[in-house]
């Protein structure tokens, strides 16, 4: 009775607690993970890209409607002159750019974004001391670059000192020289890690950099609490930038706002949550604007045809489909003993899983199943390709006995380990499990948290994993880099295949530019490592992003990380919503 | 009614409460060794991933999991998994928590100052903390997970047993032992034991349902036992993303199989302590 | 202490140079990482480092956010305390309510139903709580926010009453029994019999004699869950999103932030060292018998 009464007046205190008044436009987003800092250097995966992209600008951004991906100018003035060896770019830099009010600089007023600004940022990249984790994208690309670096390392070299490959030729003109031709320049410069940062306020912030953003984007950073949220608001002296007017035709409907001035919200809070309960209920009860959908809600909310039940579409819920450029896979580590000398034994464990039913049921049916490592949309990709590993027990068997087990005797149980220590993880492993003890091959599961994951793969420890890999730029390259031996770990390559015939296959590649020549020699390579098998591959992922209607111009996409600049709300629909709720 | 009689009710209440969480716990003892022994819920973890989700019915009591499992089945099986932790790590826990406190208030010195120094440093450590850090540095799997508790909850006995024999050694009848000239594990054993018994039966039982409900918390950290082990609390987390969808069956039934376990426990310890008229708390 | 949190979290997981390496990691950059991080040297100079970090309380700054690690654990220890506290409080007053009305009642169902009552919401998992009261109190019945936070003293408390709760309910049981032991102890001695025979209502006796005698032991009892309510609680964190030290601890753990598992661990356990201290000194306040050894 006492505890009744205690919730009588709790809930009585709830109910009094006033609410904000409305200020513009406020967009609820969210991210299903922390981020530790803000900073474009470091801005390797999804969630800090994302934050970034509305803080920060580069030279490029992918165009938000058009598929497929689009390169197009953002703080560039137009694309780039290429030079006709391919090394020379020549970029022209928008004027009347200025970087966001901040006390670093005179008088607190942002100043006019300069060429030199780009070198100092891509410095900072090289910069050993800054422990970039985005430094990859310029190693061994730029003249001069690893150089500085080094001799930065060693004393020999400071800030001021030139690097041959970045050239400033006016205010307003930037001149990069490369080592030799790369097909994905532009690409990288698309990438949130190479946006530009003002030397002010990193020589004004030092160390504390990482939790002071300060850049040319649509928004400024107002508040930050970790663990719980990112406020962002309007920039009010961003440069003039218009939303899109035009579009492919699968987002024809999204024209609604073109040629508005951007950013179209005043206001952007983005939610961090930790676990997925909360993220669903605070989507259903319309705190965020747009969600996630967990594979348990599924079906909840879509019928068999993937189609929104129209319960849900009655209360106005939308989805989005996200075709995503990744692929998903069951990795051998080649230097183990047993696996790694039976190709045999890898093919069989290949035979003997159903990837149809992995796809119902741990993605819901959505995407397509993998037959290599190229995913749709992307360069390299063949719709019609399929690789010999059907789901047949039989065939498995056959091939285990002809490798020297028959019914798995003679196998020591092997060590499979998890990624994270999610329930998803854990059902899958089960999965996987199961579906090889029928074929006589055991497993012992082993969970991990990332950190120990990510250390047993760079040291080669795990035997037979499991991870996803997603294209840091819409190039097949990116995925049969894999496999490459001068990538093996600590680099990307964690199945460790080292195979002469395939690295001069890949080093081919490099040399040709997009097109049919390269495309099919991308297509030898992905049958030479199915004929290997250092990987099974599972999925190519379809995601269902569900939001409000309210929210307009919604398009998440993969590799665009700035579209929180073209969201905005309608009021009017949002509260219609809220007070049917009560 | 006069204090006498009340009293005396209430021995025969507290009796009756006795046989009723003992034969309770039996039969969790009982139903353990059949899942071990395969004649019960042999089928934890079959897969039939065609009946994902199937509410409770006649054929599965407590409805299936996500991959098509009887969670029924499961959650006998995790009666098992619960069992072992709890008897281990309470075994692990009594046996330090007992010898370090006998040993160390017996011998007094500088033996003494070091088992103080143990038990309080592990004390002031955040247990959370602490059994991360141990899981972390044994890895997961069942064995390392009740070793780790085992290792971490051992200093309310030891602290117990340890004042215990302070007060003994005072009395008579060991200052009479000495005179005899018993030797120090004879007087160890024949006089102080039977007096701190009483106390490491009831900080068994306690560190036995400790253990339970840490595990489903060691579980959310990813911490607890391997994956594919129908542990409750793995099922717990499990269902955590579950509930929305309406799939309120794993939830329950691995909360109610918690549920009659810890509570015939606890009932247990509850009243033996009252009949021992001694405190249970730390 | 320190050698035991040392060795400890010393293997928490996790190679930190590996971490910070990034997915297109070298061998010459993990090495050169580890150069910087101290993580190359031995294991004993690597402790001589932390012994000094633990002196000069200068734990130097976050290997996951470049972040000062006391800044950290100082924005975090707020909404910490805004959870822990008030619960805290108001759990232990209830706790005391509860256990004097029960010893209070004359009916002897109520004397027997409440332990039981409490024994049964000890049974419970914490976890099952969580899923079950944010799932059915906060979105079924609408009745709290589901999850958030606010740095705002006025706008937090209405995050908060979910949790609270939830924190009140799994203390109460193990709150009831303590108190009730405590305070019938105290009523089998001899001055309260004498008491009640003399007349005195059971009420007035336990109100000024039972309640003031066994001040003490409650204090002692009480004072021991004090250090903890600083590391906070991971699972009500992480849940309703607070971000205080739970939330730090679990994604610390989970990116294997050594300094700032060490920090948490050091300064957690200084607490626990000062507020024994404290209830020592409070002891000899309260009862000039004890003196401190």
């Amino acid at each position: 009775m006492y505890l009744a009464t205690l919730l009588f007046i709790l809930t009585t205190l709830v109910a009094c607690t006033p609410k904000t008044p409305s200020e513009g436009v406020h967009v609820h987003s969210l991210l299903e993970a922390n981020i530790p800092h803000l900073d474009p250097i470091h801005s390797t995966n999804k969630y800090s890209s994302t934050i970034n992209s509305a803080i920060f600008e580069g030279l490029f951004h992918y165009h938000y409607l058009k598929r497929p991906l689009q390169i197009e100018p953002s703080l560039a003035a137009s694309l780039p002159e290429i030079s006709k060896d391919k090394k020379i770019y020549r970029i022209k830099i928008k004027k009347n750019v200025f970087f966001q009010d901040d006390p670093a600089f005179a008088n607190g007023k942002g100043r006019e974004l300069e060429a030199s600004d780009f070198i100092y940022s891509w410095k900072r990249l090289a910069d050993p001391q800054n422990k970039a984790l985005g430094w990859w994208v310029f190693d061994g690309l730029i003249v001069g670059l690893n150089q500085w670096r080094a001799d930065l390392r060693k004393g020999k070299a400071d800030y001021d000192t030139p690097v041959l490959g970045l050239k400033a030729l006016d205010k307003h003109t930037l001149e990069i020289t490369l080592n030799h031709p790369s097909h994905h320049f532009l690409h990288r410069l698309a990438m949130p890690i190479t946006m530009v940062v003002a030397k002010e306020v990193v020589d004004k912030y030092g160390s504390k950099i990482a939790n002071h953003p300060v850049g040319t984007g649509p928004f400024v950073l107002k508040n930050w609490i970790r663990n719980s949220k990112v406020e962002l608001i309007k920039n009010p002296t961003y440069r003039p930038a218009l939303y899109p007017s035009e579009s492919s035709e699968e987002t024809q409907g999204l024209l609604k706002d073109a040629g508005k001035t951007l950013p179209l919200a005043d206001k952007i809070t983005i939610h961090i949550f930790r676990e997925y309960q909360p993220i669903w209920l605070s989507f259903l009860n319309g705190t965020l604007d747009h969600g996630v959908l967990p594979k348990e809600n599924s079906d909840q909310l879509l019928n068999k045809e993937h189609d929104i039940r129209e319960e849900f579409s009655k209360k106005g819920i939308r989805v989005l489909t996200q075709v995503r450029p990744d692929v998903t896979f069951i990795s051998f580590n080649m230097e183990h003993p047993v696996l790694g000398k039976h190709k045999k034994l890898r093919q069989a464990l290949a035979h003997a899983l159903d990837k149809k039913t992995i796809l119902e049921k741990f993605y819901n049916n959505r995407g397509v199943v993998a037959h290599g490592p190229i995913p749709p949309n992307i360069n390299g990709y063949v719709a019609e390709y399929s690789n010999p590993y059907k789901f047949d027990r039989m065939k498995a068997k056959r091939l285990l006995r002809d490798a020297g087990f028959p019914n798995g005797n003679g196998l020591p149980t092997f060590e499979y380990h998890m990624p994270n220590v999610s329930t998803w993880s854990r059902q899958f492993a089960d999965f996987v499990k199961a579906q090889w003890a029928e074929i006589g091959v055991e497993l012992r599961l082993v969970s991990n948290t990332w950190p120990q994951f990510d250390k047993k793969l760079k040291s080669k420890d795990a035997a037979i994993f499991d991870m996803a890999w997603m294209a840091d730029y819409p190039d097949g390259e990116n995925f049969l880099q894999l496999y490459y031996s001068q990538n093996v770990s600590p680099g990307p390559n964690s199945a460790n295949f080292i195979n002469r015939s395939y690295d001069s296959l890949y080093q081919q590649s490099l040399l040709l530019p997009p097109g049919h020549k390269r495309n099919k020699l991308f297509s030898k390579m992905v049958e030479f490592i199915n004929d290997a098998v250092p990987s099974i591959f599972l999925v190519h992922r379809v995601v269902k992003l569900p939001y409000h209607a309210w929210l307009e111009n919604y398009n998440e996409s993969p590799l665009i990380y700035d579209y929180h600049k073209y969201l905005t709300i309608d009021q009017g629909k949002k509260n219609e919503f809220l007070k049917k709720l009560k | 009614m006069n204090s006498k009689s009340f009293s005396l009710l209430n021995q025969i209440r507290t009796q009756k409460v006795l046989i009723f969480s003992l034969s309770i716990i039996a039969i969790y003892c009982l139903l353990a060794l059949l899942t071990s022994l395969g004649v019960v819920a042999s089928d934890y973890s079959v897969i039939k991933t065609d009946l994902s989700y199937t509410p409770p019915s006649l054929n599965y009591i407590f409805g299936t999991d996500f991959l098509g499992r009887s969670v029924f089945s499961r959650a006998l099986k995790g009666s098992e998994v619960a069992l072992i932790i709890g008897f281990f790590a309470a075994t692990l826990s009594t046996l330090i928590g007992l010898t370090l406190g006998l040993v160390g208030a017996y011998f007094s010195g500088w033996i003494d100052d070091l088992v103080v120094w143990l038990y309080t440093t592990l004390e002031s450590i955040p247990y959370i903390l602490l059994i991360a850090g141990l899981s972390f540095a044994m890895g997961p799997g069942l064995s390392n997970l009740y070793i780790a508790l085992g290792l971490t909850s051992w200093v309310g006995l030891c602290r117990l047993v340890r004042a215990e024999v302070y007060k003994q050694k005072k009395q008579d009848y060991v200052a009479a032992a000495e005179s005899v000239g018993a030797s120090d594990l004879r007087r160890i054993l024949y006089h102080i034991i039977p007096n701190v018994y009483h106390i490491a039966l009831i900080q068994f039982t306690l560190n036995f349902v400790y253990a339970i409900k840490v595990e489903v918390i060691l579980s959310f950290l990813g911490l607890g036992v391997e994956p594919g082990v129908p542990s409750w609390g793995l099922m717990i987390n499990g269902a955590k993303d579950e509930l929305t969808r309406g799939v309120w069956w794993g939830l329950a039934s691995a909360t109610l199989m918690m549920f009659i376990l810890v509570l015939a426990i606890n009932l247990f310890v509850h009243n033996v302590s009252k009949s021992q008229k001694f405190s249970t708390h730390f | 202490m320190s050698l035991i949190v040392f060795l400890i979290f010393h293997v928490v997981g996790g190679d930190p140079a590996y971490q910070l390496a990034g997915k297109y990691a070298s061998a010459d950059q993990v090495q050169s990482l580890r150069q910087e991080l101290g993580t190359d040297k031995t294991l004993f100079t690597q402790y001589f480092v932390f012994l000094g970090q633990i002196v000069s309380f200068n734990f130097g700054n976050s290997w996951q956010t470049s972040q000062s690690v006391l800044q950290m654990i100082g924005s975090a220890i707020g909404p910490t305390l805004s959870l822990s506290l008030p619960a805290f409080i108001l759990g232990f007053l209830l706790s005391l309510f509860i256990s004097i009305k029960s010893l209070d009642s004359k009916k002897s169902i109520l004397r027997g139903l409440v332990p039981i009552f409490c024994l049964a919401l000890m049974s419970v998992s914490f976890v099952a709580y969580i899923i079950f009261f944010q799932y059915f109190l906060a979105y079924k019945m609408n009745l709290f926010p589901i999850n958030g936070w606010d740095h705002s003293l006025l706008h937090r408390w209405s995050y908060l009453f979910l949790p609270w709760i939830i924190a009140i309910l799994v203390s109460l049981g193990p709150n009831v029994l303590l108190l009730s032991s405590l305070l019938s102890k105290e009523m089998e001695q001899d001055y309260v019999i004498t008491a009640r025979a003399k007349g005195l209502s059971t009420q007035r006796t336990l109100w000024h004699h039972i309640l003031r005698n066994s001040l003490l032991p409650i204090s002692t009892a009480v004072s021991l869950q004090i250090p903890f309510l600083i590391t906070g609680s991971l699972l009500l964190e992480a849940f309703f999103g607070i971000p205080g030290m739970g939330s730090l601890l679990i994604e610390a753990i989970q990116s294997a932030d050594l300094p700032v598992i060490k920090a948490i661990t050091v300064l957690s356990t200084l607490l626990y060292v000062f507020v024994n201290l404290i209830t020592d000194i409070l002891y000899t306040v309260f009862d000039p018998k004890v003196i401190i050894q």
